[in-house]
């Protein structure tokens, strides 16, 4: 009685039918899986496209081909400044975050012991508070910060964290320092130790074992960090929002000013610099150590 | 060359007592094996003499210079590991050049001696290869090459064969020991296959739990075990319990046992009714179809049985006999004995072949 | 034989003996990253909880005295303003999050079994929008859904399906467009790890059991792969309700959430306390979200682990 019910079922579903039902639901399937890419990519594409067409908005089919918003955004100071300054502050925010990143993930992973997870969790904080929260947080802290030394007789001036870009370096370090984190303790937790232990069996001190054996190794894990931690400090909104201070903004910010109320495709030409800015940092990842090496 | 003695060496991790009161002293020139059951203590009491871990108590002296304290890249050692650890993003010649530039030899002389240990393993055009572009058997040798290039006063190795295949594993075995009696080390070697330890090793040391069972040359570890352990890690055993009746002639004693009296050879003095196990090989066992003509006589012992089960392994064929008293025997008899299931026979075996292990 | 290096006599002094008590340099490398966190991360946030309390000031930030009155301003207010602003966040969040787990389960899934040789090219695609920053691509979609000179507008006008332009922009559309298409990738990488760690023989078993591949979706390879569905879910929750760009520029102030709430008062109004408390507010309100959804969700992840 009972196992003639499945056979039941199956007898009942013609062998036709059932395929074109399984065809139908594999093309919907698969149409849903093109359509979010297509979702995820067209944003790009349509900046891309706007970039180099030649009218005031792009349309379909599209006017033609000229670089006439290149040139607007190459001759604009403004853009040109903040793309200066957005590439330098990523450049420092990179350094400084590899470098504590580096001695940090070594610590957590070699040494911390029974605060490993503790540790870990801590230092991946602010990639788990909202940025724009940590933003207001830093803002705030900032100008007490000043008032509270200015009351302790030490004037360093209204500017030494908000409107300066020592105020706006720390922000992007917190920022991009987990991501830099993430990817080097992830190359040295798949370390293989006994290559340590064969330098020092072969003579080298722990000095050495380090410089020769491990740093080379888990290399391709830092520089991905690195690379990741520049792209994500290069586009960083939130904090440079509120942080920045007069005269000093970076792309995205003076990107996000000029969008909010101007529409000439000048825009489009900046927004592609910036995507193109990115893709050279994931070629030089993909180059360098493999895109696998980037690790959220 | 160098002499190795551990004296009372203990590691504990935590609860957990990974070596316990470890004695040994390896001559120089000796190729000794570590061999134990997996988490006996093998690595932990090799990674004590490298210097990777330092001991909870006991002394570790190279030629009476004790070495606890010092770093490992100060102890002059070489070692193998069981992965090989060799360096991934080194050429193989730039790995065999690592411990000599650590040792600050020259330029021309590392090229020498590179050359001359390539030569060694038989591998003398693979120097500009990377790790990954080698087969198992070739990284092994690469391996054991780096850890002898720079001439160590001891060298250790963790199963370096245990990652070959059957073949390779058995083919290497050969090459280490022959290098190693060529070079002269010392020498300790970490493995959990018996096989492997018989062959190449001039001692065995047997641990179970940290602790030292027995040590003694193969042959010795083989056919007079001290302990039920010991007889069963190492090859098949068939144990008989048993009680002491007295001794017989030429180092002999009389054991009642549940299938009659049996004897059998043993060194030291056993006091009359002791309860003792006597142990027999299974390929000691010779089987035949009738009663012995003297099976009280003072050669053999004689245990009747019949046949439970037959398998062939090619060049023995194996038996389970069914004794009295629900006693099985392991037998190990030549392919063309030609017992099968359900036969009644008769297993002989020869006083000096069968052991006692005092419980 | 020579040995160059030199075995020192017994008892010569070791750099890694027997572990030493005391003061260890390895701290070193951890000092400067947990120093750096306390003072600008730990320390401001306790900063903002004290802020959300001080005495609003209409010539400072704020005044001296500590008050209650923030909070009480916000959530006492007898229009509910912000207490309806902070419903519409939430809705706005669960309806991200739920049409991104719709969009992003299927992509998921294919990106995880599939054997193309594109794989790792699927796969950029995936994480590009993640690397690209979020101005551009908002600016991506003002050019497709601008009101008057979008693109769709522009080229359905031109096709005469329409006559005047559709409202695609600067309302509560326009909005989840942007924040599913920005949010769509954290959903995906965790459900990506979650599938890839199913077993696909355990879909075979069901296939051979007879279930159609819908069911095996519906019964085998969605509950196995909850515990993604879990993280991805919270992430984009969470990033939705604390998204600041996305409904500025694409819903301008006609969609105002929490987030833009909270700049304004700051920025615009500077009010810091009131601001502050707006912001605990929106930060509790979420907490407590997570924390149920955690409890209901990690129920049904036990029952099937
Ligand atoms: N670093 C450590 N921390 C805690 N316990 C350890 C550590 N290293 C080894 N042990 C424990 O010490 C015991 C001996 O381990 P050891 O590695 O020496 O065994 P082994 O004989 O080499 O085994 P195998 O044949 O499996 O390699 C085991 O119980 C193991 O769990
Ligand atoms: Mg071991």
């Amino acid at each position: 009685m009972t196992d003639e019910a499945p056979r039941e079922a199956h007898g009942t579903a013609p062998a036709g039918g059932g395929r074109l039902r399984r065809r139908a639901g594999r093309v919907g399937y698969l149409g849903i899986v093109v359509l979010v890419y297509v979702y995820l990519l067209t944003p790009l594409v349509i900046v891309v496209l706007a970039s180099v067409n030649a009218g005031e908005f792009l349309t379909f089919p599209p006017e033609g081909f000229s670089l006439r918003w290149y040139v607007s955004f190459f001759e604009s100071e403004a853009f040109m400044g903040s793309l200066f300054f957005s590439l330098r502050l990523a450049f420092f925010a990179t350094i400084v975050s590899t470098a504590l990143g580096v001695a940090v993930a070594l610590y957590v992973v070699r040494f911390a012991g029974r605060w490993r997870e503790r540790l870990r969790l801590f230092i991946l904080l602010p990639l788990l508070l909202p940025e724009i929260l940590t933003a207001i947080a830093l803002l705030f802290f900032y100008y007490n910060a000043e008032a509270f030394f200015r009351a302790m007789g030490f004037d360093l001036g209204s500017g030494v964290f908000r409107n300066s870009v020592l105020g706006l370096l720390i922000g992007h370090v917190l920022i991009t320092l987990p991501f830099v984190f993430l990817g080097i303790s992830a190359s040295l937790y798949n370390f293989d130790r006994s290559l340590e232990e064969a330098a020092r069996s072969l003579g080298a001190s722990r000095l050495t074992t380090f410089r020769r054996v491990t740093l080379p190794i888990i290399k391709p894990g830092i520089i991905a960090g690195a690379l990741l931690a520049f792209i994500i400090s290069f586009d960083l909104f939130n904090i440079s929002l509120l942080l920045k201070g007069i005269g000093i903004a970076t792309l995205p910010i003076q990107l996000f000013d000029y969008v909010r109320w101007e529409f000439d495709p000048t825009a489009a030409a900046v927004a592609t610099v910036s995507i193109v800015i990115t893709v050279i940092a994931i070629l030089i990842t993909e180059k360098l150590v493999g895109l696998r090496s980037l690790r959220f | 060359m160098t002499e190795l003695a551990i004296r009372g060496l203990s590691k504990r991790f935590g609860d957990v007592a990974a070596v316990d009161g470890f004695e040994l002293r390896i001559g120089d020139h000796e190729l000794i094996s570590l061999l134990g059951p997996s988490g006996c203590g093998k690595t932990t009491t090799l990674r004590c003499i490298a210097g990777f871990e330092s001991p909870t108590a006991g002394r570790i002296l190279f030629d009476d210079r004790d070495v606890v304290g010092l770093p490992p890249e100060r102890r002059n050692i070489g070692m193998v590991f069981q992965n090989y650890a060799l360096f991934p993003h080194m050429t193989v010649r730039q790995n065999l050049a690592f411990g000599l530039e650590m040792r600050g030899v020259s330029k021309g002389e590392i090229g020498q001696r590179i050359a001359r240990v390539l030569e060694t393993v038989q591998l003398g055009d693979l120097g500009e290869r990377y790790p990954r572009q080698l087969s198992g058997g070739q990284q092994q040798r690469i391996a054991l090459a780096r850890a002898m290039v720079v001439e160590p006063s001891i060298l250790l190795l963790d199963e370096p064969l245990a990652n070959l295949d059957a073949k390779l594993r058995e083919e290497m075995r050969f090459f280490v020991r022959s290098l190693q009696k060529r070079v002269g080390i010392t020498t300790v070697y970490v493995t959990h296959d018996q096989a492997e330890a018989m062959v190449i090793s001039d001692r065995i040391v047997v641990m179970f739990d940290g602790r030292i069972h027995q040590v003694g040359a193969p042959d010795e570890i083989y056919s007079r075990p001290v302990s039920r352990e010991v007889a069963n890690f190492i090859g098949l055993s068939n144990f008989v319990d048993g009680r002491v009746l007295g001794a017989g002639d030429n180092g002999e004693f009389r054991l009642e046992t549940q299938v009659g009296t049996l004897r059998c050879a043993y060194s030291e003095t056993l006091a009359e009714g002791r309860e003792v196990a006597l142990i027999v090989r299974p390929e000691a066992i010779v089987l035949s179809g009738a009663a012995p003509a003297d099976s009280a006589g003072s050669a053999g012992n004689a245990i009747a049985g019949r046949v439970s089960e037959r398998y062939f392994l090619g060049n023995i064929t194996g038996y389970r006999i069914a004794c009295a008293d629900g006693l099985v025997l392991q037998v190990q008899d030549d392919p063309w004995a030609g017992f099968g299931v359900g036969d009644e026979v008769w297993c002989t075996f020869d006083a000096a072949h069968a052991w006692i292990i005092p419980d | 034989m020579t040995n160059s290096v030199e075995v020192p006599a017994a008892g010569g002094a070791s750099a890694s003996g027997p572990a030493r008590k005391g003061w260890n340099p390895t701290l070193f490398l951890v000092f400067p990253t947990v120093g750096l966190l306390a003072a600008f991360l730990v320390f401001p946030y306790l900063n903002m909880v004290v802020m959300s309390f001080r005495n609003p000031s209409t010539s400072q930030v704020f005044a001296p005295g500590f008050t209650l009155g923030n909070y009480l301003d916000a959530l006492l207010d007898t229009d509910l303003y912000y207490l309806e602003i902070l419903l519409d966040t939430m809705v706005l969040g669960a309806a991200t999050t739920a049409i991104c787990l719709v969009l992003g389960f299927p992509v998921a899934y294919h990106l995880a079994r599939t054997s193309s040789r594109f794989k790792s090219v699927l796969y950029a695609f995936v994480l590009s929008p993640l690397l690209v920053g979020v101005v551009v691509r908002c600016y991506g979609w003002i050019i497709i859904l601008g009101n008057n000179d979008g693109l769709i507008n522009t080229t359905l006008m031109d096709l005469g399906i329409i006559e005047s332009p559709l409202a695609l922009m600067y309302n509560t559309f326009g909005v989840s467009v942007g924040l599913v298409h920005i949010f769509l990738p954290f959903m995906i990488l965790p459900l990506l790890g979650a599938i890839q760690s199913i077993d696909p023989a355990l879909e075979e078993a069901a296939q051979s059991l007879g279930a159609s591949r819908f069911r095996t979706m519906l019964r085998v390879v969605f509950p196995l792969s909850l515990p993604g569905v879990q993280a991805g879910t919270v992430l984009v929750f969470v990033l939705t309700i604390s998204s600041y760009v996305i409904p500025i520029l694409l819903g301008g102030f006609s969609v105002m959430i929490m987030p833009t709430l909270v700049v304004q008062q700051l920025m615009d109004a500077m009010l810091w306390p009131f601001g502050a408390a707006l912001a605990f507010i929106l930060s509790i309100a979420g907490a407590l979200v997570v924390y149920v959804y955690f409890r209901l969700t990690s129920r049904a992840i036990r029952g099937i682990a």
